[in-house]
């Protein structure tokens, strides 16, 4: 409780941290702010010619939207997941590179990450923005999804915000975590189904059957993976237009409230030793 | 006498001097332990009250504990044991300039830095003038922070920090900075600040500067309290003591 008090009269701080990051950021630069719209465009360029043009893979028309353009059912995934890889590696870099901060002045630590999750979030919801916007240029109807999808875009943030917090305290004690991860999440970015369609994965799984004479598919462990469903509701409501399957909601619900809970548990009672650590 | 500004009960503080210190994960795993460390005690047993109102000097020499006190005073180190309390606002400059962005403009930089300090955005906008103008920089404020000079740079973190206007101000020798007319707005702003009722508090090598602006001080050595009353008796016995040292060496040598 001590700490929220806390947290609320810092909320300055967390707000100039942001702006530092998203302002320092591009400073400099001729195209600013379009830079961050650069990565997610070349991504796609590159896994539209690879796997729409070159492989052929062809994911399910939206519906009811009707849609069937490859790359804008691509970045309905691929947007989602680049945030939460950039949540997890700037919140994990948030501690370290603050250490000369950490080590002279007073305030709650968690606005560090905090700050992180701002920055990547609000490049995010530029991205996003103008991910509707061509959405909606090829017929599909977004307009009265975007309250749902606020909501859900809100709890993906509460669930990375809980991994980079356990990660940023584990970076303290070993810095191998940061390059650890930088290889966990393109292995975890290939277990989601972000450039190829999930009903791939359902007909190899079915192809394969039980595990071990067991009942247990690989589907079943593959659905573990809580982004899995993350990104399922973001196509059903972005590519599709309809409500979100309720199962995938509450998987989701449930995911954003334990990390957020492990990671505020890890970091709060670390915090109190970062200064000493670094 | 009224409430302490600062009553310091039974502090101590520990380090860990590491032998082998293992901040890889392989070499947690394969040893199965993170680090074979001694104790190092920084600080033992140290207690004193800071009187409100007054100014105070701590003195010691290099690794007496006063840095760590002062941590410890700043809220980033926590104490393994005693307590502090402190009445009122606090604001350390352990550091000017901290957490400047060197890309960011010199108005940005004074927000950033400023809530840092812990003001809020309206306090900043109130007193945004008085910083720019104590730190003699107005044509450049726009202007980023990497393209200051040394002196410029230092002279604006000063210039926020001292106006973050606490209750209790604790200072680490940042008086070292700036040329001698900056040294002399600083030492004025110390004497206004004192005026105004505020606690101050010096951690100085420089006995005169302590001698000139403080009631009372402490004397630290290695990490034990010796001493703590009048300013003037503690530097008296603190000057008597590194004679002794001195001619120890001497004879020894």
């Amino acid at each position: 409780m001590r700490g929220l008090k806390e947290l609320l009269e810092s909320r300055d701080l967390l707000v100039n941290l942001t702006l530092r990051d998203i302002r320092g950021k591009y400073r400099r630069t001729v195209l600013g702010q379009l830079w961050s719209l650069a990565n997610p465009l070349a991504a796609m360029l590159i896994y539209t010619f690879v796997f729409s043009f070159i492989l052929r893979l062809q994911p399910d028309r939206g519906d009811p939207s009707g849609l069937d353009v490859f790359a804008l059912w691509l970045l309905c995934g691929l947007l989602p997941w680049a945030f939460l890889s950039n949540v997890i590696n700037q919140g994990i870099a948030s501690i370290v590179g603050n250490a000369s901060l950490i080590q002279k002045v007073y305030f709650p630590r968690i606005v560090l990450p905090l700050a992180a999750v701002g920055a990547a979030g609000f490049n995010w919801l530029f991205e996003m923005a103008v991910l509707l916007i061509a959405l909606s240029i090829v017929g599909a109807f977004v307009l009265p999804w975007i309250p749902v999808l606020l909501l859900v875009m809100i709890l993906l943030a509460v669930f990375a915000t809980g991994i980079a917090l356990v990660l940023a305290t584990a970076n303290v004690y070993f810095r191998d975590t940061e390059y650890f991860v930088t290889i966990l999440l393109q292995i975890w970015m290939y277990l989601t189904p972000i450039i190829y369609p999930v009903s791939l994965m359902r007909t190899a799984s079915a192809d394969l059957g039980g595990l071990f004479g067991t009942s247990v598919t690989v589907l079943d462990i593959y659905q573990l993976n809580p982004m899995v469903h993350f990104v399922d509701v973001f196509r059903q409501l972005l590519y599709d237009n309809r409500w979100p399957d309720p199962t995938d909601l509450l998987v989701c619900l449930v995911w954003s409230v334990a990390s957020i809970a492990i990671g505020l548990a890890v970091f709060s009672r670390n915090q109190k030793k970062l200064a000493e650590l670094l | 006498m009224s409430i302490p500004a600062v009553s310091i009960t039974n502090v101590s503080k520990r380090f860990r001097l590491y032998r082998e210190r293992n901040q890889t994960l392989k070499s947690a795993i394969m040893r199965g332990r993170t680090s074979i460390h001694e104790d190092f005690w920084a600080l033992q047993d140290v207690s004193f009250d800071v009187p409100a109102g007054s100014t105070f000097g701590v003195i010691g020499r290099n690794g007496s504990g006063k840095s760590t006190l002062l941590k410890c005073l700043a809220k980033v180190y926590f104490p393994d044991a005693g307590s502090i309390t402190t009445n009122g606002r606090l604001a350390a400059l352990l550091e000017v300039g901290t957490g400047f962005h060197p890309e960011l403009s010199g108005r940005e930089n004074v927000y950033l830095n400023g809530s840092i300090l812990g003001m809020q955005r309206k306090e900043i906008d109130a007193k945004f003038d008085a910083i720019v103008d104590f730190a003699n920089i107005e044509r450049f404020i726009d202007q980023p922070v990497k393209t200051y000079s040394s002196g410029m740079y230092v002279r604006l973190g000063f210039s926020i920090a001292i106006h973050v206007n606490p209750d209790i101000l604790i200072v680490d020798e940042v008086l070292a900075v700036g040329d001698a007319s900056f040294q002399a707005k600083c030492l004025e702003k110390f004497g206004a600040l004192k005026a105004e009722g505020k606690t101050v508090i010096l951690v100085s090598h420089a006995l005169t500067m302590v001698e000139e602006m403080c009631e009372r001080a402490a004397w630290l050595d290695r990490g034990r309290l010796v001493h703590v009353g009048e300013a003037a008796t503690t530097i008296e016995r603190y000057r008597q003591s590194e004679a002794t040292d001195d001619s120890d060496v001497q004879e020894s040598g």
